[in-house]
Formats: structure tokens, sequence, C-alpha cells
């Protein structure tokens, strides 16, 4: 939640423009999510498993009195599964909230949406639903995934069809 | 929609409820003045609020019906059948528009001449008596008495009784709510009450979780500071009243529902030809609203089912020699952490023999199966999906999706259905309500190393399998494991293997497994755990849907170790595993007539240096507890048990024994005995004697109270000569005397 400070006060530079995305890292790959979906970041979360639940779902967490379903995005990302504590982004989509498992969560960055391009065309078919294109930062590009897309409801659809 | 319609539309919506419930009472007290006067209200109060707001069809037809219930309250027209079947329909009328207002906000484009015409119609008589009083007294009266019954026919001149409160042929509310001698207890009901929205009692409920997990881990981790633990001690107290006092704000009184049927009941019963009264006992019995909501429909059905089948036509009742009024009773009561509800009448009962012809016809069970099944088993066919003894189908009941459903949807919220039928006599269907869906009682057990929930409601016993015994006492045919259960092959369900299939589960060598029996829906089997935890009260947290697709769970908890588990659905299990239908097991409630179909095996006890068996299809349960749980009731010992009292036997002075050692442990074996619970205290529990051989000696094990046990003359307990609590004095046990021991 630190990081959550720390970009408070970054400096703005074109405010119009501006769009602030949370960081997480996964192995040695670094995501970005836009903040306006993230409720709460929970560090060190020790989910439940779900036996026979889809391969996606990374357990229950208790949260708040709620019982939630994660997504663990390396088991979704096809990446080996990582042994010990996790950080946990509570996410909200379409009215409904889960967690999304990842390594950590780094920091929250201002990029500007000038620097943005949507997903390229021979990017493969199952990335593609997840990813929501990507911003150029200065020396690696910032992949966005698309919340909407990681509810696990919204994930038990696309992977039956 | 605007707040102030809104706020009317809640307001009519009682009102009208209220009536719909004065009205029914007035058909058997037609001139009971504070009733007449409460219908009034809320007309008038739909009419007046109406015009302001602009509804005019609305008001137009409230209009009719307040010109007739002010005839009614000035006591120049008494309320007969006509009129209360007149005004029944001005109910209808009225809900049906407020439907509309509520669903589009405007009052839709419906003709209320016809309703309105008739309303006029039913004024007619009062206009005569208006101006031939001696005439109308005789046009009226002969309508009345025969519903009036024992209330005394005032004289015509007076406009009420004198016992009942004076009625002044008032105009508007305002006169009315400032008359002083009208009591002013719904006044003061409704300023000491609060409506509140449900989602805001959930979310309370939510916090309240979450306050009860926090408070754990507070607990645990002050406990050892003197300190905070007064502090966390306080905290503790604090939390439980708290949670107790959002658990008691859910709870709504069954009267909600009970409160519909006496309209459906006479619709019905007269659309049938039949004559019914309707009794309603322990209105103010209070569930759950979320549970309440549930049990609507499997009421409705019940109540339906009676009135269909049970009760007959009055023609044939007179023949069988009974009231020609059939009596439907429903009741309500609390038992422990249950309700109880009730729906018996008085009617024919249900034809075992036609249940049993149906069953084949049906192909629900086999002819040879049929034939064996007694009486009692018989009953319980009614449950299976599919069954239906109407020789026709009405559009009351009848269509063969009837009492499954009833089943389902009472299993669905943790309760239980029994049906319990006397031919000619009538028939009783009971049905066993947890107090609230939020927490029920379960088990906790271990399996591919995780905690899983149990709902006790399906959990009927546990056996345990020791490691040494695991190789053998699990049989297999092909790869269908089996266990012998009282000389009975039970299918079994390895969790493990249906959680994680594709994986080797080896039998725990070390602690061996546990197989916890199941019932639900019909299905018998036995489900093999790793291991057993303490059972806990669990809060019952919804799944999403993406884990509800697995089919398996209900629901998750969160344990009082802050862990997670998920509550396990033992009729999925059941399917999933493909337990297959069976004919229904009989159920244990009353011993003595079925006895011999499945009381063949005894608990077998020491009390003092001596055995004694007790039908273990009465045991519940067998509690080890210190002495100091034992409370006296003058100088009878009590147990609070699940917060019932319950009496403890105690002839053979194995209490006594432990008197003055608080921490002594002794044991209490909890028995069912018709609808209470006993407890005898013994030394020790020995043994479970199996039925065959019983069986083999040909004893007569019904009443005689002795058994050939373990090839001991055993006296059997009488469960039903344990004393019940009210009486206060002891009696000599008759079970210690019978209870001689032969070597």
């Amino acid at each position: 939640m630190s990081t959550a400070k720390a970009a408070l006060h970054r400096k703005k530079k074109k405010a119009a423009t501006q769009v602030e995305v949370c960081t997480l890292l996964l192995g040695t790959k670094t995501f970005g999510l836009p903040i306006t979906h993230i409720l709460e970041i929970v560090g060190a979360a020790r989910p439940q498993p779900v036996p026979l639940a889809p391969i996606y779902v990374g357990g229950l967490v208790h949260y708040r009195g709620d019982v939630l379903t994660t997504v663990s995005l390396r088991q979704l990302l096809n990446m080996p599964p990582k042994e010990g504590k996790q950080d946990l982004l509570v996410m909200e989509s379409s009215g409904e909230i889960f967690g999304l498992l990842v390594d950590s969560v780094n920091e929250v960055l201002a990029v500007s949406s000038a620097d943005y391009e949507t997903n390229p065309s021979i990017l493969d078919e199952r990335w593609r639903a997840l990813f929501a294109g990507a911003y150029k930062l200065k020396d690696s590009l910032l992949v966005m995934l698309n919340p909407e897309q990681l509810d696990p409801m919204r994930l038990s659809a696309t992977r039956a069809a | 929609m605007d707040e102030l319609t809104r706020e009317f539309l809640i307001e009519s919506q009682e009102g009208l409820d209220r009536m719909e419930q004065c009205l029914t009472n007035l058909e058997e007290r037609p001139r009971d003045a504070g009733l007449i006067g409460e219908i009034f209200r809320s007309v008038h109060t739909i009419k007046g609020t109406t015009g302001f707001l602009g509804f005019k069809r609305l008001e137009k037809l409230a209009h009719a019906g307040e010109n007739l219930l002010s005839l009614l309250r000035a006591g120049k027209l008494t309320a007969g059948n006509p009129t209360i079947t007149g005004l029944l329909q001005l109910l209808d009328g009225l809900r049906s528009i407020l439907k509309t207002i509520e669903a589009d906000g405007t009052e839709g484009a419906g003709e209320d001449g016809l309703l309105i015409g008739w309303l006029e119609e039913l004024q007619a008589p009062a206009q005569a008596q208006v101006m031939h009083p001696a005439h109308a007294m005789a046009n009226i009266h002969p309508e009345s008495a025969s519903c009036a019954g024992a209330v005394a026919t005032p004289p015509p001149a007076a406009p009420a009784p004198v016992d009942l409160e004076p009625v002044e042929p008032v105009r508007t509310l305002a006169e009315v709510e400032g008359d002083p001698s009208r009591p002013r207890t719904q006044g003061s009901a409704a300023e000491s009450t609060l409506r509140v929205d449900v989602t805001l009692l959930n979310r309370m409920m939510n916090l309240v979780g979450e306050l009860v997990l926090t408070r754990n881990q507070v607990l645990q981790a002050t406990s050892a500071d003197p300190n905070m633990t007064q502090l966390s001690r306080r905290l503790d107290i604090v939390t439980a009243e708290l949670r107790e006092s959002v658990m008691k704000a859910r709870m709504q009184p069954v009267s909600n529902i009970f409160s519909k049927m006496p309209r459906m009941v006479r619709d019905l019963s007269q659309s049938l030809g039949r004559r019914v009264r309707l009794q309603v006992v322990g209105q103010e019995t209070e569930l759950d609203k979320s549970l309440l909501e549930a049990i609507k429909d499997p009421l409705t059905h019940a109540v339906r089912n009676s009135l269909d089948h049970g009760i007959e036509s009055p023609d044939a009742r007179l023949a069988a020699g009974k009231d020609p009024e059939g009596t439907l009773t429903l009741k309500a009561t609390q038992e422990g952490s249950h309700v109880v509800i009730e729906v018996s009448d008085d009617g024919s009962g249900i034809d075992v023999e036609k249940v049993r012809r149906k069953a084949v016809e049906r192909g629900l069970i086999s002819a040879d199966r049929a034939a064996q099944l007694g009486e009692r088993e018989l009953q319980q066919l009614v449950f299976l999906p599919g069954f239906s003894t109407a020789t026709t189908v009405t559009n009351v009941s009848g269509r063969g999706v009837g009492m499954d459903v009833v089943r389902t949807n009472v299993e669905k919220i943790g309760g239980k259905v029994e049906i319990d039928s006397r031919a000619g006599q009538g028939t009783t269907l009971r049905m066993r309500i947890p107090l609230t869906l939020a927490i029920i009682p379960a088990l906790i057990v271990r399996s591919i190393k995780q905690s899983f929930a149990l709902p006790q409601g399906a959990l009927s016993e546990l056996v345990h399998i020791p490691p040494e015994e695991a190789a053998t006492a699990i049989e297999w045919i092909e790869n269908a494991p089996l266990y012998r259960l009282r000389g009975k092959l039970l299918p079994l369900v390895f969790l493990d293997r249906l959680l994680m299939p594709g994986v080797e589960h080896p039998i725990d060598t070390q602690k061996g497994a546990f197989i916890a029996v199941l019932d639900t829906d019909g299905r018998r089997f036995g489900l093999v755990v790793d291991g057993l935890a303490d059972p806990e009260e669990i809060v019952v947290k919804p799944l999403s849907g993406v884990l509800k697709e697995i089919g398996l769970f209900t629901g998750a908890t969160v344990l009082g170790n802050a862990d997670l588990a998920l509550i396990l659905d033992p009729g999925a299990i059941a399917l999933k595993a493909g337990v297959t239908l069976r004919e229904e097991e009989p159920t244990c409630a009353d011993e003595g007539e079925n006895a011999d179909a499945y009381a063949l095996s005894y608990l077998l006890v020491e009390a003092a240096g001596r055995q004694a068996a007790v039908p273990l299809a009465d045991v519940l349960r067998i509690e080890q507890l210190p002495f100091k749980r034992i409370e006296y009731v003058g100088n009878r010992p009590v147990l609070n048990f699940e917060g019932q009292l319950l009496p403890v036997e105690d002839s053979d002075g194995v209490l006594t024994a432990a008197e003055g050692n608080p921490e002594a442990k002794i044991i209490v074996v909890v028995c069912r005995e018709g609808n209470r619970h006993v407890g005898i205290a013994v030394s020790h529990v020995l043994d479970v004697a199996a039925g065959s051989d019983l069986f083999e000696t040909g004893t007569d094990q019904r009443t005689s109270g002795v058994t050939l046990l373990k090839s001991r003359v055993t006296g059997v307990v009488n469960l039903g000569a344990v004393v019940p609590l009210p009486a206060g004095q002891q009696m000599p046990a008759e079970w210690s005397q019978r209870a001689e021991t032969v070597a």
C-alpha cells in the first residue's frame, strides 16, 4: 500500500492525459492494471485451494466478512505456480468482487495516454483477450491487463468456448 | 418513482395484508367492530392518499369499498358471506392496481366497473334496513347467524355489542385516531418498530461475522497478558451479544406467512366443495426472514395437498361418522435450534395400498420391494419424485410434482420433512427448519489436507475404521467400495478420490479412516474422510458462480481458527458418485409401531455395575462431560443440551457418586423419546449389540423390556418412563428395576 502513497506524491506533468497504472510483478515480467479497478491491495495472502476448480482459480481468501474467489495470474498465463506468499489485488468488475493473485505489487506509475498503443495484430489469440494494449515506457513496454476479462465468471465463459 | 409514491406503496401493501387477515377473521366474528374498523382504515387510507397522488382509478375503487365498509361499521349491515367475498375481491382489485403502479408508475388501463357495481349492490340490504328496520333484521340475520356461531346476536337497535368498543360512524381518519377510547396498542407498535432494508441487515450480519473472527484472534493473542485478558473478555461478551441482536433483527414471526393461509383455505375449500376450519397455533414463533421466504412455497403446497387429498367432502365425512367440517391445523413450535412447522388435517389419511399400487405403476419401486414395505415406509414414498395418487389431475394438486418439491425445498435450507398418517384419521406433515440459514451446525472433516464442513442435517452416524482394520473393513465389488454397517452393505464414497481424481490416496496407517454415514434425498452412503474435527456452528458464505458450477460445494465458511473451509453438499456428492436412489428408510420418530423394522440394535451400557440396553434407534448422542455441567431443577438432575433442558435419569446413582467433584467425567446417553429428549447417566458405554443375534433368540423386543444380549439377559431402558421435567418430583425409575442382569 505504500506504493499507492508514493504515487500520490508523484508530480503530474500533463494532468489531462495522465493515467495511473498499478504495476505488478510476475516472475521476471511486469504487467499494468488501471488503478480505477482496484479496491484494495492485501499483502501476504494465503489462499485456500478449491479442489476441482478451473485451473486459473487460485483459491479462496477471507476478505472483510466475505469469501472471495481469486484468480491466479500465474496459472492464467500458464506459468509454473509459485511457492510461498503472494500479494492479492481485490478487484471489482461488473458488480462482483474477486481477487487477483500476483507475485508482488510493485508501484503505481503515472503514464501518459500519448504513449499508449493497442494490442498488436500478431498477438496470439489467447493473449489478445487478456491484454489491453501497452504503454511505451522509456526502456520497456508495460503490458496492460484487461480487468474486465479477469473476472472468474468471464474467464469460465471464455475458457469454455 | 418518487419517494412519496414508494412510501405509499409499502404502506398500502401493509394495510392490505392487515385487511386480508381481518377479513378472514371477520368471517368468524362478523360483528367484531374492531375488525371492521381496521379494514375500514386500510381502505380509507388508500383512498385518501390516492386522491392526493392523483391515482383516479384506485381512488374510485377504494371509494366504492369504503361506502360499503362505512355501512358495516355503522352496524347497518352485517358482514355475511357475499359481503366478505365482495371485500376480498376489492382487496384483489386494489392489490393488482398497486402492482401495476409499482411496475410502471401508472394505474394501468383496466376497468373496475363490474366490481364497483357489485360493491354497490352489496349495500342494498342496508338501504332496506333504513326504510324498514323490522324487515331488514329478518333479511340479514339468517345470514349472520350461520357465521356468528356462538356470538350472541345483539338487538338491531344497538350498533355493536356492549363488550366491544363502541364505533361511531366517523367519516375521517383524523377522528378515528383522535378517539380516546380506541386502544393505543397499534399506534405504539408502529412507533417502536422501524423499517430496515434487508441488504443493510445482511451487511450488518457480515460485519458482525467479521467482528467475531477478529475477536477470536484477539482472544488468542491476548491470552497471555492478564491486563488484556480482562479487556478481551469484555470484547468477547459484547461481540456475542451484538451477534445475537443482529440475528434477532432478521427474525420474523411465522404469522407473516401463516396469515396468507386463511384466505387460501377459504378460496380453495369453496372451489373444492369442502368445509374446513383452519386452526393456527404458535403464530408468534420466529424464523429468519430468508427461511420464512423459503418455506412459503412448501407450506402452501402442503396446505393445498391437505385440502385436496386429505380432507374429504362433507358427505363423505358424514358417511364416515365425522364432523362434516374438517379441521386443518397449522402449528409452529420451537424445539431447540429448530422450528417445527406442522400441517395436519383430520381427513382420510394416506391410503397405503393406493400408494403401493401407484408407486409400482409409475415404476418408482419394484413390485417385490413394494410387497415387503411396511405402512410407514410406504407413506414415505409420497416424497419420491413423480409420485401422485390423485386419480385425476386437478388445478389444485395432483400433478406429481408435489411432495418431492416440498422435500427438496425444505432440505435445501437444511430442514427435514416427515409425514405421519393414519388411515381414516388424518395426516400430519412435519417440517423441521433450522432457526437461521446463515448459521448451521456442521461437522468439520479433514481430507486432502484441508478442512471441509459437512452439514449435520444429513449426518446420521460416524464410524471409525482403526488402521489395523483398514485393509479388511472396506470390501470391494470390482471398483465399488462397500462397508458392512450392522450387517447391511453401505456404498462408500472416498472424499479424497472424489476431489482429487487420478491421484493415489492410501489410507493413513497411523490413524485409519472415518466414515460419515449420510442420508440425503433418500440416498444413503458413507463418506470416507481422513479425520474428524469438532462440530462447529458455521456461518455460511456464498461462493462465486464459477465455484458453484463445480457442484459439490454449497458455500464456504471461516472456521474458529480463521481457516477457510468449503461446505460439502451431501446430495450432490451422492449424485456425482452415482449413489442411486433407494427406497426410503423408515424414520425413527416413533418406536413401538415399527419396532420390528429397525429397533433390532441396542446400545449396551453399564450403570453402577449393571448392564442395560437402550434401543439404538433412539440414541441421539453420547456425551462425555464434567459433572459440573449437570444442573438441578428441584432435586432432578437436568442437562442443558443444545439449548434444551433435558431430564437426566440417574436411578443407579452414577451422578450421586460423582457429587463433590465438579471435574469428574460422566457419560450421558441422549435419547429421543416421542418428541422430547431425555438423558440417561451411565458409567460406561459397552457395545452395540447386533440385531441378528437378537432376532435369533426369538424374544419379543417390543415391550417386554428384557432381551438377550451377548448371552446375558439385559433390561431394556424404558425411555417413556423417564419423568418429564415439569412434573418436578422424582419418581422411582422403572427401568432400573427392570434392568436386572442375570449373569
